[in-house]
């Protein structure tokens, strides 16, 4: 096939230069408006995230696949930076390659977290760019369409997506997930101002949670923390009055010893909330709440070793559902190339039928001029007759080609279909 | 059609649901990528086979809540089509492996159960299908509120324990269970009442006349009077007691109500008592009858004996 791909990945760059080489969505339409003028016969799907750049290129017509510099140097011109300076980044695939490893870019086989989901609305993002700008043709349709229909396809018979593995993900879709039906009428209490924090609120923020109030010591880091997450902020005071009406807690202070007690919770916290559901994200080392008040009534502790537990298990899950999702990936590049394949003999088979058609119509003509009179059904089961012939007869050299074009060795046996039956080329 | 419809029986669709639990509990453990069609196809037979034998049953001369065996097979219809619904809305959840159960014990108990009709008297028909009707929906919603207090209980062991989640064993959050719970008691303690109401002025129309008739001498109104005044004392302790509206508590509440269900559907079950006409009913019907139809009085013998004399009447 004359596809290319030439980019960088999380596999064999740095962040550094991935975000040199980075694409905002604005400039990757820039990008590929300007690709469309200077290069107008060669398709292009332009793939930015934060762990990949890929510049997908696919020569219109059965030309030979787009030539590797000129891809990579578009790809680093725009950026004005110099080939050479990123060239033991880049990584160049052409033909076959390329429809196996967009297949499993669609389907987070290629992800630095396999069976994250953002990827595949990424790259449906990147395909549906390059449609509105007129700079996907035939191939590129051909390649992204297949490629969000395997992503599904490992998605729906593979449990790969099921299985978690961050903390905080898992924290949210694994437990609180399990506790609270919806989140955004819950109340959400933020101790402390840690990065992992900051990923927490994102993934309850996904889940719909709208309610924040944000607890520090230090008024400023909050203050921060706050306008990115549109919450309020509550001075360190209202401790105890943000506790009995929280919802869900995360706590990440660096406080060297426990700042809720088992005594203080029971006592203070627990009668006031009536046996509420209470869900605490305890992130912090050493740890904020003491463990013992996840036994008490209604109140779900979690702990960071708790919940490393869970995401090894869901790791170890991932792990046993790869070759699976491997296996698909296969099948699929296999049928895929071979429907392309396909696609460049069927001119020849059309031919063939049309030519073999000519003769039976003929046939069909002269016997029924010989057997004269003859009633309507027996002059359409003659007609069946025929077609059903010419069917089988054409049935083993198509299939045939089918299992060659499945080695790619077909090109030889259309030519010999060719002499064979004198067709025109 | 009539003869598709008489060769369905309780078995065939007893069958069905077994099947559909047996891939239900299997799935635990292993899932083949038809596990959830082969599961569904199961249920949806099941269910087909349960309306087309409670559709004969109808055409029949007893009607559809007129005994207690079809009684019971209606509970059992309500709770698969229940169980249907969750299995179509909320995919890959565990519900199947705690209503199956049900709506099989509820099949079990409606083979156990008389296939005599209950009496009927013109004057009763509607209070009769009230009574019917309420008990037969405060059964279900009990059913229910069992189920979802069995799933709270086990969802909240699991998450106490940090067990996390797996794709065999998927229980809906601990807030929809507990929604459900307090819903189901309070709906089920309106219900209960209603039916109970029912009954009274159901009795009061057939036995009204009776000087010895005792309304509690009947072991099913007893055991239903019971079971309201539990259901009722735990509406107001819910409405007295915030912590009891929450958690762990309204699951045991909605536990309790359900061993309360089953000793008042033993009771239904063991004794036919309830529901049977009063001594001098079958002479007065076929009276009536006679007189309003003109026909030769040709009623079935029964077996049914009186609440109180333990008398043999033949109609």
């Amino acid at each position: 096939m004359n596809l290319r791909m030439v980019g960088c990945t999380h596999h064999e760059s740095n962040i550094a230069v991935r975000e040199r080489l980075a694409f905002t969505p604005d400039q990757a339409a820039d990008a590929l408006a300007t690709w469309r003028a200077s290069h107008p016969d060669v398709e292009a799907v332009l793939l930015s995230t934060c762990n990949r750049v890929e510049l997908y290129a696919a020569t219109a017509g059965d030309g030979p696949p787009p030539n590797e510099s000129m891809v990579a140097e578009y790809l680093t011109g725009w950026h004005s930076i110099p080939l050479e300076e990123v060239a033991g980044h880049l990584v160049s695939l052409d033909g076959r390659a390329v429809v196996e490893h967009l297949f499993r870019v669609a389907a987070s086989l290629d992800s630095m977290v396999v069976g994250e989901p953002q990827i595949l609305a990424q790259v449906k993002q990147a395909y549906e760019l390059a449609c509105e700008l007129g700079s996907a043709g035939p191939h590129m349709h051909g390649c992204f369409q297949a490629a969000l229909r395997v992503a599904r396809r490992v998605t729906g018979e593979t449990s790969l997506h099921r299985h978690r593995v961050s903390i905080p993900s898992v924290a949210i879709a694994d437990f609180a997930g399990r506790i609270f039906e919806t989140f955004d009428d819950k109340h959400v209490l933020v101790i402390g101002a840690g990065e992992m924090a900051d990923e927490t609120l994102r993934y309850l923020q996904d889940a719909g949670a709208r309610r924040f109030t944000l607890l520090n010591r230090d008024p400023k880091r909050a203050e921060a923390l706050a306008t990115e997450w549109n919450a309020t902020v509550a001075p360190w005071g209202e401790l105890h009055q943000q506790l009995v009406r929280a919802d869900l807690v995360i706590s990440t202070t660096g406080a060297g010893h426990p700042i809720v007690t088992l005594d203080y919770f029971r006592k203070q916290i627990a009668a006031e909330r009536k046996q509420r559901p209470l869900f605490i994200l305890d992130l912090a080392l050493p740890r904020d709440f003491e463990p013992s008040i996840g036994d008490e009534l209604g109140t779900y502790l979690y702990s960071i070793d708790d919940l490393s537990l869970a995401c090894e298990q869901n790791r170890k899950s991932r792990e046993r559902e790869l070759p699976r999702a491997e296996h698909i990936i296969s099948d699929e590049t296999v049928r895929f190339l071979t429907d392309a394949r396909m696609q460049t003999s069927s001119p020849l088979i059309v031919q063939l039928r049309e030519e073999w058609d000519v003769v039976k119509q003929a046939e069909l003509a002269r016997l029924m001029n010989k057997l004269g009179d003859v009633d309507e059904s027996t002059r359409q089961e003659v007609i069946r007759f025929a077609d059903r012939l010419m069917n089988k007869l054409l049935h083993p050299p198509i299939q045939s080609l089918r299992d060659e074009a499945e080695r790619d060795n077909h090109r030889g046996l259309l030519e010999a279909l060719r002499r064979l039956f004198q067709l025109r080329e | 059609m009539v003869i598709l419809l008489s060769g369905i029986s309780v078995f065939c669709f007893a069958a069905s649901y077994t099947i559909a639990l047996v891939f239900e509990v299997a799935g635990l453990w292993v899932r083949f990528g038809w596990h959830r069609a082969a599961m569904l196809v199961m249920a949806v037979a099941g269910l087909l086979a349960h309306t087309l034998y409670l559709a004969s049953i109808s055409n029949k001369d007893v009607a559809i809540l007129g005994s207690a065996e079809n009684w019971y097979l209606v509970v059992a219809w309500v709770l698969a089509a229940f169980y249907l619904w969750v299995v179509f809305t909320s995919p890959g959840s565990a519900m199947g492996l705690f209503v199956l159960p049900l709506v099989l014990a509820i099949i079990a108990f409606a083979e156990g159960a008389s296939h005599e009709p209950f009496a009927e008297q013109r004057a009763s028909e509607f209070w009769s299908g009230l009574h019917g009707t309420l008990m037969m929906l405060a059964t279900v919603t009990v059913c229910v509120g069992f189920a979802a207090g069995l799933m709270y209980l086990i969802q909240s062991w699991r998450l106490k324990h940090k067990l996390p989640a797996t794709p065999r064993f998927r229980l809906p959050s601990l807030e929809w269970l507990e929604r459900t719970n307090s819903r189901s008691l309070g709906i089920s303690a309106v219900l209960v009442a209603g039916g109970f109401l029912s009954g009274i002025v159901l009795s009061r129309i057939r036995h009204g006349g009776e000087a010895d008739y005792r309304l509690l001498a009947d072991p099913v109104v007893l055991s239903l009077l019971v079971m309201l005044v539990w259901l009722v004392a735990a509406e107001l302790f819910r409405l007295w007691y915030p912590a009891a509206r929450t958690g762990r508590k309204v699951a045991y509440l909605t536990l309790a109500s359900f061993g309360f269900l089953v000793i008042t559907l033993i009771t239904f079950t063991v004794t036919d008592i309830h529901g049977t006409p009063p001594a001098n009913a079958g002479r007065r019907d076929a009276v009536t009858l006679q007189a309003t139809s003109g026909l030769p009085c040709s009623a079935k013998p029964t077996t049914n004996r009186s609440a109180n004399n333990d008398v043999e009447i033949q109609a």
